[in-house]
């Protein structure tokens, strides 16, 4: 088990999570106080929903860029949804989730899984579509919404533990389970790993590709939510660097670009990496752009890294096991 | 393919008397404390070609790789013309004269074929432009040697197979070399091509070049080699002139126990009820009008040189080509099949030629692997290893002698026969009733192959019909009840198995029949 653990390939970034959680435990006294770990957690959770989505369409071999135009998409929609619809908050959140899983299934699920075009090109093309989209649909405004469970959601506590956590364990727990325990899962490693072989299984890969890119645009919708429900306003002017950091999030937490390796839990890892640098740095006064540079070169050094290991592990020679007759 | 290739080997025997150029003694290599070759004694002599025997697990591959410098070994010394060397990259071996050619393929499809040859050794003038001149004369050069006529500057892309292994070994070539490995170089070639390639090698012999070759094909060995080396278990079993052995001893000394005879009983009952029939099956470019059927419990071979169509058959029938036109029935009622998941609604399984490719995921274990197929078509929530699969899986691992750590290895860690046991189990999993099969033994050792023959047989008896695709002819003579020879994309003969034989389908499969 231990053994197991010690291979997986976020095993590296863990270990600089918890060196960064002890020099930063130890320099600065705030660090460590509950109310500090909690804006650790619920600042990243737009960051963690997104990256989840995302960690599902990379382990399929693909790659979604239009995730952060769609969180933003997203929320003007969400806002909508219950300004101009006046529904209830709880069917305005729910229709966004649906908008989000039926637009990046339609648009980018079909594309891509269906007429086999590039999900590079396809993408950038949602992508900037998307942004459009959005600064047409708001008028290039924020708007208001003023749902006061909204707030409860962003900033409501069971005991110590925020709601913003609470989703962000659900949706890990889900996506873990489906991960791991589902066939749909294992279709998704196995289109990543080799789709010709999974095609002449009987998978039928590009109905699990169309459902890999719905579920990334539905969870950049609840991304969107969340974000709506910080501000308690939709706003177009967000989600820009989103995709960035949510591909820094999955790749630190090892799952491969070229699919079929690594999983949700290393985006966990990746992206409580990101969280926590993020945090430190902020509550040691560190500024912006820094903390840009520093995620930046840490990601391109966590990959090299991760080359180096494997390329080490590849000079003991194939792994040629003795079989006893 | 023996009888054809026979004319390029007329040598044996003359040039073994050569002085030893290569000397290997007490070679030792483990890998994470197994040990794959324990203190091997391994001698090549100029000019000579040396087949190296073993199943795969042998430790053949590990002593290819030590001999090219890819891995180091733990103990023992290796000579090279009399001097004792100590290779540490393939660089150095390459220095001290020896050339590989791996089972890889390493040619840029887009570059010529000048190009190729000289990519590591590119010819250049000032300013880091290339010289083209003397990069097409060089190559010229080389392929003159060899005996092979592709032309410099047609791109790699657009030649034959053959051709290309031949830009393989030409491109091994370069430099001062004086041996030459070839790990199983004949694997994607037609008999003609092979032929053509021991031509070559003997023109390599003869200028005093040794070459160490591996082939799972029995004839080949005994076509090419004048001496040869049997390993088992990482030792030496024997060597000698290849004179000194026959087909019975060699693979009695690979498996190290008497290979059972097995191959089918002519007492099969004839008149069988149709399961497949194809009625004029076209598919545009690939083959026209194929009409045949195939009987329950009947193993119907199809065989062709490269491009005769029989491969691209077999996709069709489990869904790769949508645009066909012909009539496909199974068990009388007329079905379309355009995707994977139609053919296997009408109980057909198809095993792929190419395994690493198109059969198997290689990050994923050996359970997931082996029940892909049976549960292709459940609910996407249902658990996966739920339900009977696991069962059949853990069942065939006994029954099909699968030799595996455990399920929940990796598959990329068992053996080609292994993994190709493992495929079978997959689609037997899914219980067919009609078996579509691509190659069902390339790369898979000789103890392995006639293993998977004899689960093929024993499916047989049980009424699966099985349609099976191969270049080697002695597999078809062995498995079939009727074997269909195919020519440019038309079937050019229908033989029963007691009036097939070897000349007679080649003559057929080369349009000559």
């Amino acid at each position: 088990m231990l053994q197991k653990f010690l291979h997986q390939r976020f095993f590296v970034v863990l270990i600089l999570l918890f060196l960064m959680l002890i020099f930063f435990g130890i320099t600065q006294e705030q660090f460590f106080t509950p109310a500090n770990l909690s804006v650790i957690l619920t600042s990243s959770s737009i960051l963690w929903v997104t990256a989840m989505g995302l960690t599902f369409v990379m382990l399929a071999g693909g790659f979604d860029l239009s995730v952060g135009s769609m969180m933003a998409l997203s929320g003007i929609a969400c806002g909508w949804f219950f300004n101009h619809l006046h529904v209830n908050i709880f069917i305005a959140i729910i229709m966004t989730i649906l908008f989000g899983l039926i637009v990046g299934g339609l648009i980018n699920g079909i594309a891509i899984g269906r007429f086999g075009l590039s999900f590079l090109v396809i993408t950038l093309g949602s992508s900037t579509l998307f942004t459009g989209a959005t600064q047409w649909w708001s008028g290039t405004k924020t708007t208001l919404v003023s749902a006061p469970w909204l707030q409860t959601l962003a900033y409501g506590k069971v005991w110590i533990v925020p709601n913003q956590v609470i989703v962000m364990v659900l949706v890990f727990a889900i996506l873990l389970y489906v991960q791991n325990y589902t066939l749909f899962g294992r279709d998704i490693y196995a289109i990543g790993g080799n789709v010709e072989a999974a095609k002449l299984s009987g998978i039928k890969t590009s109905r699990v590709l169309i459902t890999v890119y719905a579920l990334a645009g539905a969870f950049a919708a609840l991304a969107g939510v969340l974000q709506v429900s910080r501000i308690a306003a939709a706003s177009p002017q967000v989600g820009a660097n989103l995709i960035f950091i949510a591909t820094a999030a999955v790749l630190l937490g090892g799952t491969s670009f070229s699919g079929g390796v690594g999983g949700v839990f290393g985006t966990v890892v990746g992206t409580l990496f990101l969280g926590v640098l993020q945090n430190g740095l902020q509550v040691a006064g560190v500024a912006d752009y820094w903390q840009q540079i520093i995620t930046g070169a840490i990601l391109i050094g966590a990959i090299a890294l991760d080359l180096i290991q494997r390329k080490s592990t590849n000079k003991k020679g194939p792994v040629t096991l003795k079989i006893a007759k | 393919m023996s009888f054809d290739a026979a004319q390029g080997s007329t040598l044996h025997g003359e040039n073994s008397k050569g002085t030893i150029l290569f000397d290997g003694r007490g070679i030792k290599k483990a890998y994470d404390g197994v040990q794959a070759l324990k203190g091997l004694d391994f001698t090549l002599r100029a000019g000579e070609v040396h087949g190296l025997c073993g199943e795969n697990g042998s430790g053949k591959s590990t002593l290819l790789k030590i001999i090219s410098a890819q891995i180091l070994p733990d103990e023992g010394t290796l000579s090279v013309g009399g001097d004792i060397v100590h290779m540490r990259t393939p660089n150095d071996s390459l220095a001290v004269g020896i050339g590989t050619v791996t089972q890889e393929r390493t040619l840029v499809p887009d570059l010529t074929v000048a190009e190729n040859i000289y990519l590591s050794h590119r010819k250049s003038r000032k300013w880091w432009g290339i010289d083209w001149k003397q990069t097409q004369s060089a190559a010229q050069d080389i392929l003159n040697k060899i005996g092979c006529d592709v032309d410099i500057n047609a791109k790699v892309a657009d030649i034959a197979p053959g051709d290309a292994q031949m830009v393989e070994i030409a491109r091994a070539l370069i430099g001062d070399i004086r041996i030459l490995i070839l790990d199983e170089p004949t694997s994607s070639l037609t008999s003609h091509e092979v032929t053509a390639l021991f031509v070559a090698l003997r023109n390599l012999t003869a200028h005093g070049v040794s070459v160490v070759f591996i082939s799972h094909r029995m004839e080949e060995i005994f076509d090419i080699c004048d001496y040869i080396t049997v390993i088992r278990d990482g030792e030496l079993i024997s060597d000698g002139r290849i004179s000194e052995y026959d087909r019975h001893r060699l693979v009695f000394e690979m498996i190290g126990r008497e290979s059972s005879e097995i191959g089918l009983q002519s007492d099969h009952v004839q008149n069988l009820d149709v399961v497949l029939e194809l009625n004029e099956l076209t598919v545009a470019n690939k083959f026209s009008n194929v009409s045949l059927k195939l009987g329950q419990g009947e193993i119907l071979g199809l065989i062709g040189l490269v491009g005769a169509g029989h491969s691209e058959l077999l996709s069709t029938l489990f869904g790769s080509f949508k645009e066909s036109s012909g009539d496909i029935s199974v068990h009388g009622k007329n079905v379309k099949i355009r995707t994977p998941t139609d053919a296997m609604g009408h109980g057909i399984a198809f095993v792929p030629a190419d395994r690493k490719r198109q059969g198997l995921v290689l990050g994923m274990t050996v359970l997931e692997n082996a029940i892909m197929a049976s549960t292709s078509q459940l609910s996407r929530f249902t658990p996966p290893s739920s339900g009977n699969s696991k069962a059949f899986t853990e069942k065939s691992m006994i029954d099909f002698d699968i030799s595996a750590p455990s399920l929940s290895a990796p598959i990329s860690s068992l053996s080609g026969g292994n993994q190709q046991k493992v495929l079978l189990t997959k689609w037997l999993g899914t219980q067919p009733k009609i078996l579509l099969l691509d190659e069902p033994t390339r790369g898979v050792d000789v103890g392995a192959k006639s293993e998977i023959y004899k689960i093929l047989l024993e499916q047989r008896e049980k009424g699966l019909s099985i349609l099976v695709s191969s270049s080697e002819v002695p597999e078809l003579l062995t498995l079939c009840d009727r074997i269909l020879v195919m020519h440019r994309g038309s079937i050019v003969a229908n033989l029963p198995r007691e009036s097939a034989d070897e000349s007679k389908i080649l003559q057929y499969a080369m349009g000559e029949g």
